[in-house]
């Protein structure tokens, strides 16, 4: 009798561990499908991103940009300060397809994809960290822990001409907004940290203010964003060439 | 006095359209102060460009729908030439300056038609999808002035229409009232142009003058204008164009020399005129990406209207012959030659940036079996979040004549380090050495390696 009882809660046992772990990899896909869910929940938002970056020894130096963004693929961004950059301006659309417009030489330029493996306009973010695609599309996740507060997810690329072997992060329980995120290279050695301060603008939840530091170059970039806008129409129109250089 | 005139009447356009519109974005001053100068490496370091550049811009956006945008250069540039004790009274010998409009235009969105783009005025119409060298951009004179600035161009006073069919597809038509021609090389290398002259004379003769005259285009309507219409569009994710231009070559050529004897003692003097062809210029290009590597190419068929020929004088030579000795020869046939370019680049992820492009015919090449090959190599390295940037292989490899290249081609080297002094603040040092061979603009840089200063204030 003890044998069989003995039997049956191995039984079950197995059948737990075998059933919790499709669990997990679902529940990983869910929250992560909500985080999606909270950074895309507008239609569109326009605001203008404060960019201050301090390096190792606190000398620091600031960018200025506006954003117009529309749904997950169209985006404008154009720098307003500092001055040596002012007018620069990068439009992202579908299928990877980006423009960048020099005004100094008068003329839009299509851009190689390739450039979101470099740094974005001297920040510790990348042109891919920037891009407005859910992380769902980039990513697969895998369930790492949770407690009180937060999920714990580990993030893997799709694609491998990512930058990054895995990315760590942890969400917030209540509303399924982003907290951390920890970026891994392809040795797997821990290279830059995101620390995210959401508030809510309306019915919407706003990362307010986002700090990316560069661990081995000691080199921090904090994005503020303000006048922030969310559903005020924008259409396909407002993400073109003819746009860019207007 | 008619520059200064004319840069008064643009900031007083500016300030009444700020005055006008209270309700639109305010008038912005934006620009920078740049210098550059540049010495030859070689003994004694000849001082060979002094540049002290203050870009002014001016913007105005009204109310969304139109746009007011000016640019000025206000600079001191050259070496005094002094040579005669009266060029000490003259500050223009002295310390050489002027001004310059580069653009003035007023842009209006939506005109008539809400697909409808207007542009009128001074402005730059940069066509082509290649890097600063495009076979496809003819509208606007080339500014040959700085010959290391390749493709700059000066901007042309036009009618500019841009109707959008769709947010990838727009047909484009720009109308040049009339004709302005390129302007040349200034400092050590303002003969680049000009072919090599080597005359020999029946024994007893010498050449005592050479007068050029420059036979242009009227300005008039029929004459002078050049018209360029262009379609873009879109396929499978490429970016391309089609266009065509009407229009002139800025740059003239050697139509007639005529020879007269000066005096009795067998001194001779040459007339020359030079002349402005036209030519259909047919263009496409396509930008894109395979496989995360930039791509483009672009092509441009040049169809000279007329035949260019030149034709040499010489009946004053010898006066005994019954008939005109008169030499003719064919500097332009009427046959179509191509221009073109193909490139790529790509971003590497420790900061590099690769950018290659094959052209074949440089901007002052024409006529088919006159162009030659250039492969142009860039490439840089940025360090501290783009602070500092060096340019370690940067430069060109040309082939003037592939029978036989040992005595026709030129290497460029140009190695560059910048850095960023404070947000607005970039200084650079760079070299340009050449080497090389044969006829080709490049390779009569020979000797003139040089060292580069620049510094850019942008404010």
């Amino acid at each position: 009798m003890q044998t069989l009882k003995f039997k049956l809660l191995t039984a079950i046992a197995i059948l737990l561990a075998f059933a919790t772990k499709p669990a997990q990899a679902q529940n990983a896909s869910d929250i992560l499908k909500k985080v999606d869910d909270v950074m895309y929940a507008s239609k569109d938002m326009t605001a203008v991103n404060k960019i201050e970056l301090t390096n190792r020894s606190g000398q620091k130096d600031y960018r200025e940009a506006t954003v117009a963004q529309k749904g997950t693929s169209y985006r404008i961004f154009r720098f307003t300060k500092p001055s040596s950059q002012a007018g620069i301006s990068v439009l992202s659309l579908p299928d990877d397809i980006m423009y960048l417009y020099m005004p100094a030489f008068g003329k839009v330029r299509r851009i190689s994809s390739s450039i979101k493996n470099q740094n974005f306009a001297g920040t510790d973010f990348s042109y891919d960290d920037m891009e407005a695609k859910p992380f769902m599309e980039k990513y697969t996740p895998k369930f790492l822990k949770e407690d009180a507060g937060y999920y714990y997810l580990e993030l893997t690329p799709k694609s491998n001409q990512s930058a990054y072997s895995r990315v760590t992060m942890s969400v917030n329980k209540e509303h399924y907004y982003l907290v951390e995120m920890t970026y891994y290279d392809k040795g797997n050695h821990e290279i830059k940290v995101a620390n995210y301060k959401f508030v809510k603008i309306g019915n919407y939840w706003n990362a307010e203010q986002i700090t990316m530091k560069d661990l081995k170059k000691q080199h921090t970039t904090s994005l503020v964003m303000t006048d922030v806008k969310y559903d005020n129409g924008l259409t396909n129109d407002d993400f073109t060439v003819r746009k860019l250089q207007e | 006095m008619k520059r200064a005139n004319l840069f008064i009447t643009v900031l007083f356009v500016a300030f009444s359209l700020q005055a006008k519109a209270q309700t639109s974005q305010p008038l912005k001053l934006s620009g920078y102060l740049q210098t550059d100068q540049r010495i030859l490496t070689k003994s004694p370091n000849d001082w060979v460009w002094n540049e002290n550049r203050l870009s002014l811009q001016l913007e105005k956006k009204i109310s969304g729908k139109a746009k007011f945008y000016s640019e000025v250069w206000l600079r001191n540039i050259g070496i005094p030439k002094v040579t005669t004790a009266s060029d000490l009274y003259n500050k223009g010998i002295i310390d050489p300056w002027n001004l310059e409009i580069r653009e003035a235009y007023v842009q209006l969105y939506g005109f008539l038609t809400k697909n409808l783009d207007v542009t009128i005025g001074r402005q730059r119409i940069a066509w082509g999808t290649a890097d600063k060298i495009n076979p496809t951009d003819n509208l606007n004179p080339y500014d040959f002035e700085d010959i290391l600035d390749f493709g700059r161009h000066r901007g042309s006073d036009a009618l500019n229409l841009h109707y959008w069919l769709s947010a990838n597809a727009s047909f484009q038509v720009v109308y040049l009232p009339f004709f302005q021609p390129d302007n040349l090389p200034i400092g050590i290398f303002a003969d680049i142009f000009s072919s090599p002259v080597n005359l020999s004379f029946p024994e007893g003769m010498t050449l005592q003058n050479i007068t050029t005259r420059v036979n242009a285009p009227k300005y008039n309507l029929k004459e002078g204008s050049t018209l360029g219409v262009k379609y873009k569009g879109m396929i499978s994710s490429f970016n391309f164009s089609l266009s065509y231009v009407w229009g002139w070559d800025g740059l003239p050529m050697l139509t007639d020399n005529t020879f007269t004897l000066a005096d009795t003692l067998g001194g001779v003097n040459i007339n020359s005129i030079l002349s402005y062809h036209r030519r259909h210029i047919f263009g496409a290009d396509l930008a894109g990406n395979i496989g995360g590597v930039g791509v483009w190419a672009e092509a441009a068929c040049f169809v000279p209207v007329n035949e260019v020929v030149m034709t040499t004088d010489l009946s004053a030579l010898f006066p005994g012959t019954p008939y005109p000795v008169i030499y003719r020869s064919t500097e332009l046939k009427k046959q179509a030659y191509f221009r073109y370019v193909v490139g790529g680049d790509y971003y590497f992820k420790n900061n590099g940036y690769l950018n290659v492009q094959f052209l074949h015919g440089f901007v002052n090449e024409s006529g088919r079996g006159n162009l030659n090959d250039y492969l142009f190599l860039r490439y840089e390295q940025k360090f501290f979040n783009d602070k500092f940037k060096i340019c370690p292989l940067s430069g060109a490899v040309v082939v003037s004549n592939w029978h036989d290249i040992k005595h026709n081609y030129a290497i460029v080297y140009m190695p560059e380090i910048s850095y960023m002094a404070t947000e607005n603040t970039e200084i650079s040092v760079s070299g340009l050495l050449f080497n090389g061979k044969g006829n080709d603009l490049f390779a009569s840089f020979n000797g003139y390696d040089m060292l580069l200063f620049k510094m850019k204030y942008s404010f």
